[in-house]
């Protein structure tokens, strides 16, 4: 039984539900875990959250931090019941210092409303997802985010200088600094960048900003042979330049695009969409340029840049068409972001293809090849049971793959429930103990989003 | 009667699409102002989930829930996976009466039966404009009737300037939002606007309301109308006009007229004959916000639609600073004219109202000069 009287007094009667047709949608997020919660929280202040995280410990029920809900691996799942807590009305800029380079937001700031008052200024916060409409700031430190700009501009990791968190027994604590240098104490706020809300609740956040890139340029090349376009992207990434975009799609995405809707594209293996920036257009260009001969030597079959805004949207089209296309060409699907280092990504697609024809089920891989991050799309029927099972194997193939590479389960989405199993595959022992040991410590009720990353 | 709703082979599709994304929470106007799950698309689609695997049973609370929707179609064109949630939304809506969980829409139907307007007014105003044979109907919906007068006034006296030879008609309610909010179509209401049509030898039937337009244009109980169907915006777009306003103008694409009619670029190429100085918001065309007053939300949930278009409002005004917010629906006007603050000083019309007003201020400055 959830305190739902204690829980009213914290916030009024407004602000929780324990409403059936309310607590659905908090069930479920884009990933395919499903569990109730009990109960359903807005608080509007961090006062508010510690109270509840205080009293949820006091009568040891699980509190799950939720912002968005976009999550693809089952992190903000209630999986044991418990209250969400979702931090949506916290959703105040706090400051903007352009003169100190931070911007000081409240948790469940939207990173695109962000980056719309930011431009005013000329100035970003980078991480990008591609759930950057709705996803929020906590949702981004929780996951430790990134986007396609990882391989110049990095993750959210990155950026946080410092964080206000609610810890398990409801005290709260200031992590970092406002200051781009900080080695005061140990760095906790990287402790919790990433921690899936398993160690307390992030309420605050001081994000390090960069000013806008002036120019940006587009090229796309597209390649009949897979190993050509991975050498393409790895000796682009070691020429000395740095491009702000590397993308590739792989032939499966390739066809699905090409079939179901109206862009047109060759035959190929695989398509690499780059792009470069900078403060003046002679330096994008420049960098442009030992792209483009780069690609040039390692046969492409056809390539296109674009200079204006009109030509660079062209060019976007069928990447950003990817995940539309093939959720639309399945009934249901998974969408993970195993990493590798760059030199293997041809690996990790060919060992991909190999592992589609050994379960006969459709992997469609696109993803963020400058930092080795991909995105393998496993296109399945969640109401056929055999094609589950298909789904399941595959997915567990593809982690042990990548972790057969140097690689890891997760770049950009975490570990959640989907993942959880997997965690000895990547951690050892020690590792694992020791993290099951900041988790105690942390959190002794084991309240704070409990049953995720094999951690209980 | 069992307590199940129904899904066809399309839906049971749309329901196993809805990835979840979440996406449409960027887009819904009573997402954005409650931060309530339930109230977005993924939302309902998430009850329609459990509703077709029978993990969820049909309550009243659930079928309220569904009411929660302005089906502005926001969403629809915002959806990744290709779904129209407000679609299902229509669909459950009707699921849910069938099932005997009648709503609030229930009365108003029989007041439309009874009074011939979704208001139970019992009087009409009298326009003073003539009613028998013409080139062309004007039909005005029940919101700009009696909710907006000097509104239509206005346009009334724009037609006659232009000298349009159109007609009035002792015009009902069209009766199709009804199909919206989870009941059907009145019949009687639908002949006795399509005879009153007739009756003019018209043919040209034009709508100010760009709902009614729909309504004409879609629902099988006016396809025998004999008429060519235009949206009074789409009827306008080749007239030329002799006003000028050199203030800075806005434009709101009403969800029914952009999003559900495709009709996007008439509004605009009248508004930028007339005003030289139009500034597009930032959320405009097919990701403009809803104003609040669709999809029967205005009448289940006043005070929230009203809030919606105040956000809406605050909106357009922080990303245009204009004077002028120009729309071409009644609801739209309505809701927005409700909703602003003594302190907003934008002025709010629809398109054919404001250049209606332009020509009567020539007018008096001409006398006057005179």
């Amino acid at each position: 039984m959830i305190p739902k009287q204690r829980l009213i007094e914290i916030v009024g009667t407004e602000n929780f539900t324990d409403q059936l047709e309310e607590l659905i949608p908090y069930s479920y997020d884009a990933s395919m875990n499903v569990h109730r919660p009990d109960g359903a929280i807005w608080p509007e202040s961090a006062e508010q959250v510690a109270k509840i995280v205080q009293l949820a410990n006091e009568v040891k029920i699980p509190v799950i931090p939720r912002g968005a809900g976009t999550s693809l691996s089952g992190g903000v799942i209630p999986i044991q019941g418990g209250i969400i807590i979702d931090l949506s009305k916290m959703n105040k800029i706090i400051e903007i210092s352009i003169e100190n380079r931070y911007a000081r937001v409240q948790a469940g700031v939207v990173c695109d409303t962000l980056n719309r008052e930011l431009a005013k200024f000329g100035f970003v916060f980078p991480p990008d997802p591609a759930s950057s409409s709705v996803a929020t700031i906590g949702g981004n430190v929780a996951t430790n985010a990134g986007g396609i700009k990882g391989a110049k501009y990095g993750t959210t990791r990155d950026y946080v200088l410092g964080l206000q968190v609610v810890l398990p027994t409801g005290e709260v604590m200031h992590t970092g600094s406002y200051t781009m240098k900080c080695v005061s104490g140990y760095d906790l706020s990287r402790l919790f960048i990433g921690s899936e809300g398993t160690l307390g609740v992030v309420t605050e956040a001081t994000l390090k900003i960069n000013p806008l890139p002036r120019h940006a340029m587009t090229a796309v090349a597209t390649f009949s042979r897979l190993e050509d376009a991975g050498n393409a992207i790895f000796q682009t990434m070691t020429s000395g330049i740095l491009p702000s975009v590397m993308e590739i799609m792989d032939q499966v995405t390739l066809r699905s695009i090409k079939e179901n809707t109206d862009i047109d594209l060759p035959d190929a293996e695989a398509m690499i969409l780059t792009e470069t920036d900078g403060y003046t257009w002679e330096e994008v260009e420049a960098q442009m340029e030992v792209i483009l001969d780069i690609f040039k030597k390692n046969h492409p079959i056809e390539m296109t840049t674009a200079k204006d805004e009109k030509d660079r949207i062209n060019l976007w089209k069928a990447r950003k068409s990817a995940y539309a296309t093939l959720a639309r060409v399945s009934n249901s699907f998974v969408l993970d972001d195993v990493t590798v280092p760059i030199s293997r990504i041809p690996e990790l697609l060919i060992g991909i293809q190999e592992i589609s024809k050994k379960y006969d089920i459709v992997i469609a891989t696109f993803g963020h090849a400058g930092d080795g991050n991909l995105h393998p799309q496993i296109l399945y029927d969640e109401y056929d049971p055999q094609q589950v099972q298909r789904m399941e194997k595959a997915e567990a193939e593809i982690f042990r793959l990548a972790i057969s590479l140097n690689g890891t389960l997760s770049g950009e989405h975490g570990i959640g429930l989907s993942k959880a199993n997997y965690m000895t595959l990547e951690h050892d022992p020690v590792e694992m103990a020791l993290m099951k040991k900041i988790k105690k410590t942390l959190d002794p009720n084991n309240i704070m989003n409990p049953g995720k990353r094999a951690l209980d | 009667m069992t307590n199940k709703i129904q899904f066809d082979e399309k839906r049971r599709k749309a329901i196993a699409q809805c990835s979840r994304c979440g996406f449409c929470r960027a887009v819904c106007p009573i997402f954005d102002l409650t931060k309530r799950p339930v109230t977005n698309a993924r939302g309902k689609m998430i009850l329609l989930k459990e509703l077709m695997e029978e993990k969820l049973s049909v309550t009243d609370a659930v079928a309220q829930a569904f009411l929660r929707c302005t089906t502005c179609m926001n969403c629809t064109v915002n959806c990744p996976s290709g779904v129209d949630p407000q679609e299902m939304v229509k669909h459950a809506r009707k699921e849910f009466v069938q099932l005997g969980m009648d709503n609030w829409f229930k009365a108003m139907a029989e007041t439309m039966a009874k009074y011939g307007n979704i208001y139970g007014e019992e009087k009409r105003v009298d326009w003073e404009h003539k009613k028998g044979n013409a080139q062309t109907v004007l039909f005005l919906g029940c919101v700009g009737s009696y909710r907006e007068e000097e509104s239509v006034r206005e346009t009334l006296q724009l037609l006659d300037i232009l000298k349009v030879d159109y007609t009035l008609i002792d015009e009902v309610c069209c009766s199709g939002v009804l199909e919206d909010v989870g009941y059907k179509i009145i019949e009687d209401l639908a002949k006795q606007n399509t005879r009153e049509i007739k009756k003019t030898g018209a043919k040209n039937l034009i709508t100010t309301c760009p709902y009614c337009y729909r309504v004409f244009r879609d629902h099988p109980a006016y396809q025998n109308l004999g008429v060519e169907l235009s949206h009074i915006t789409q009827f306008l777009k080749n007239f030329n006009f002799e006003v000028r306003t050199q203030k800075r103008v806005t434009y709101h694409d009403p969800c029914d007229l952009g999003r559900h009619a495709g009709i996007y670029e008439e509004p605009r190429e009248i508004i930028r004959k007339i005003a030289p100085n139009f500034v597009e918001p930032l959320r405009t065309r097919e990701n403009a916000m809803c104003c609040g007053a669709g999809g029967g939300f205005r009448g289940s949930f006043p005070k929230e639609s009203v809030r919606i278009a105040r956000n809406r409002l605050s909106q357009i005004i922080e990303e245009t600073g204009a004077e002028i917010l120009l729309t071409e629906c009644p609801s739209c006007l309505h809701n927005f004219r409700n909703a602003r603050r003594q302190k907003q000083k934008i002025e709010i019309y629809n398109i054919t109202e404001f250049i209606g007003k332009l020509y009567r201020e020539k007018a008096s400055l001409g006398k006057e000069a005179a």
